[in-house]
């Protein structure tokens, strides 16, 4: 079981960097890089130079390096796939058993062949932004269940004893959860918003998409005060109640993401939607999500240890 | 102190994971605007004069230099690709109608029933109510010459056997890119070139 925690470990923070990977595919706007799907203008290995695409594919459409992206993408994705099943296979092979384990690591495999199925619609959408959405909903979907895969090894094998949280930690944990994820989907819908408006207006600056959408960005922003200090306090109740080394490290990580968190969001919003900052702000909000889940299934595990 | 308490390293993992990305992300990303910026200069336009629709005025890359333009060549009895390069050709023009900076042209290939009238009723019919996308007319054999020399185009056979491309001139006369008017991917990179371009606006 040891072994297959750490792969299961070791896939999830694979996922996560596929999820940076694929958002940088998004702000360099290279999503169009290779026109065609699953191959690069109409090769495995995408074009070196332009004498190399077939006739039948416009040229004009080619441009080296946001292939390239475009198709490290697909290439992590592929390689991220296959150690999800891996793990799939894993936990049928060892452990079909504890069903805690099975289900969702079975669940992962068949999401992430969806999410490469889905990966072709966002490219022959032409980058429709809620089809966009959905591919990184899925993702975070995947992530979860990797998650959850993660940490029932984890508490199969970790010498943690349980902390003694008040049964309240659980439910504010569970409601900065579902905090977090409403906030990923406003952000989503914001993003949708700007780009739909950069769409419409192409040559519009970025404050005045801000200043247009109005409502929604004032929401998000609120909402995610709100839930820095909602990460404050369960990660205060957490930690000062002698915790567990892993809701340890959580507490910490969930306080200080979501610290970050705003920072990042301050930051788009004075200027002007830097492209890396809206990267990182997307991929925190990932990882936030993550070690909030983290933390819930730690201290579900350790009640029931107790 | 139990173990577990040592340091907060999943953060540190964390915050140092995303400065190195970070990092990494604004190259690639700096990399990517650096490739898009780079529109080669494939030709330049030397004068030449048509004569436009909508004014019975004389247009040419001289009087439409300091906008960005996109020319394809039409005729508006035309059944084949012409309605699909007129709805493209549309929506862009009602895309960037606001901003100003960008010129459409579309350049009659059968100027003996595309007459002046001819034309501004079939701007009419394409929703076309500024100079904003304007129609050009001119004799077939000036015509056939403007594509071939100028914008390095095939005429064999007009008006049938106009090209459908659109061509992207720059503020300064000078082709940028070329685009199947026919393909909505095309239309995509057309527009991001536009974009491009217009960064290059004085």
């Amino acid at each position: 079981m040891r072994a297959f925690g750490r792969f299961a470990i070791l896939t999830t923070v694979a996922t996560y960097f596929l999820i940076f990977m694929g958002g940088l595919v998004r702000v360099s706007g290279a999503g169009l890089g290779c026109p065609d799907w699953p191959k690069c203008f109409g090769r495995w290995i995408p074009p070196l130079s332009i004498n190399q695409i077939p006739p039948d594919i416009d040229a004009a459409a080619f441009n080296l390096t946001l292939a390239w992206i475009e198709y490290i993408n697909r290439l992590f994705g592929v390689t991220v796939g296959l150690l999800i099943l891996a793990v799939a296979i894993w936990a049928i092979a060892r452990y079909r058993s504890n069903l805690r384990i099975v289900i969702p690591a079975v669940l992962a495999a068949i999401l992430t062949a969806y999410q490469g199925w889905q990966g072709s619609q966002v490219v022959s959408s032409g980058l429709k932004p809620i089809i966009v959405s959905v591919h990184m909903i899925i993702a975070l979907v995947i992530a979860g269940l990797m998650i959850y895969i993660s940490i029932q090894a984890y508490y199969r094998t970790a010498p943690d004893s349980a902390g003694k949280y008040p049964k309240k930690s659980r439910l504010l944990t569970g409601i900065l959860l579902l905090a977090a994820l409403v906030q990923v989907i406003i952000g989503t819908q914001l993003r949708e918003a700007i780009e739909n408006i950069f769409a419409e207006s192409p040559l519009i600056s970025s404050t005045e998409v801000l200043f247009r959408i109005g409502g929604l960005t004032f929401i998000h922003a609120i909402f995610g005060i709100v839930i820095m200090f909602l990460a404050f306090v369960t990660s205060y109740r957490l930690l000062s109640r002698d915790p567990s080394s892993l809701i340890w490290q959580s507490g910490w990580t969930m306080a200080g993401l979501g610290l970050l968190q705003i920072i990042f969001g301050i930051v788009l919003f004075l200027s002007g939607i830097p492209p890396v900052v809206r990267l990182l702000h997307m991929w925190i909000s990932a990882l936030l999500f993550g070690v909030v889940l983290i933390t819930y299934f730690a201290l579900k595990n350790e009640r029931s240890a107790a | 102190m139990s173990p577990g308490r040592s340091y907060p390293k999943m953060l540190i993992l964390i915050v140092i994971a995303m400065l190195v990305l970070g990092t990494l992300a604004a190259l690639v990303v700096s990399q990517a605007n650096r490739s898009r910026s780079r529109i080669p200069v494939l030709g330049e336009l030397t004068e030449f004069e048509l004569t436009a629709a909508h004014n019975g005025e004389l247009a040419g890359p001289e009087s439409l230099k300091g906008k960005i333009c996109v020319y394809d060549f039409i005729f508006t009895s035309c059944r084949g690709p012409c309605p699909v390069m007129a709805v493209n050709m549309g929506e862009l023009y009602r895309l960037y109608k606001g901003s100003g900076k960008i010129q459409f042209a579309s350049i009659s290939v059968d100027p003996n029933r595309d007459t002046l009238e001819a034309l501004n009723e079939y701007a009419e019919l394409q929703r076309v109510d500024d100079d904003g996308w304007i129609f050009l007319r001119g004799p077939l054999e000036k015509v056939a010459e403007i594509c071939e020399e100028q914008f390095m185009l095939p005429a064999e056979d007009l008006p049938g056997g106009h090209t459908t491309k659109f061509i992207l001139v720059d503020h300064l006369g000078r082709i940028r890119s070329y685009h199947d008017g026919l393909s909505e991917s095309s239309m995509e990179i057309l527009q991001n070139n536009i974009r491009q371009l217009a960064k290059e606006l004085p």
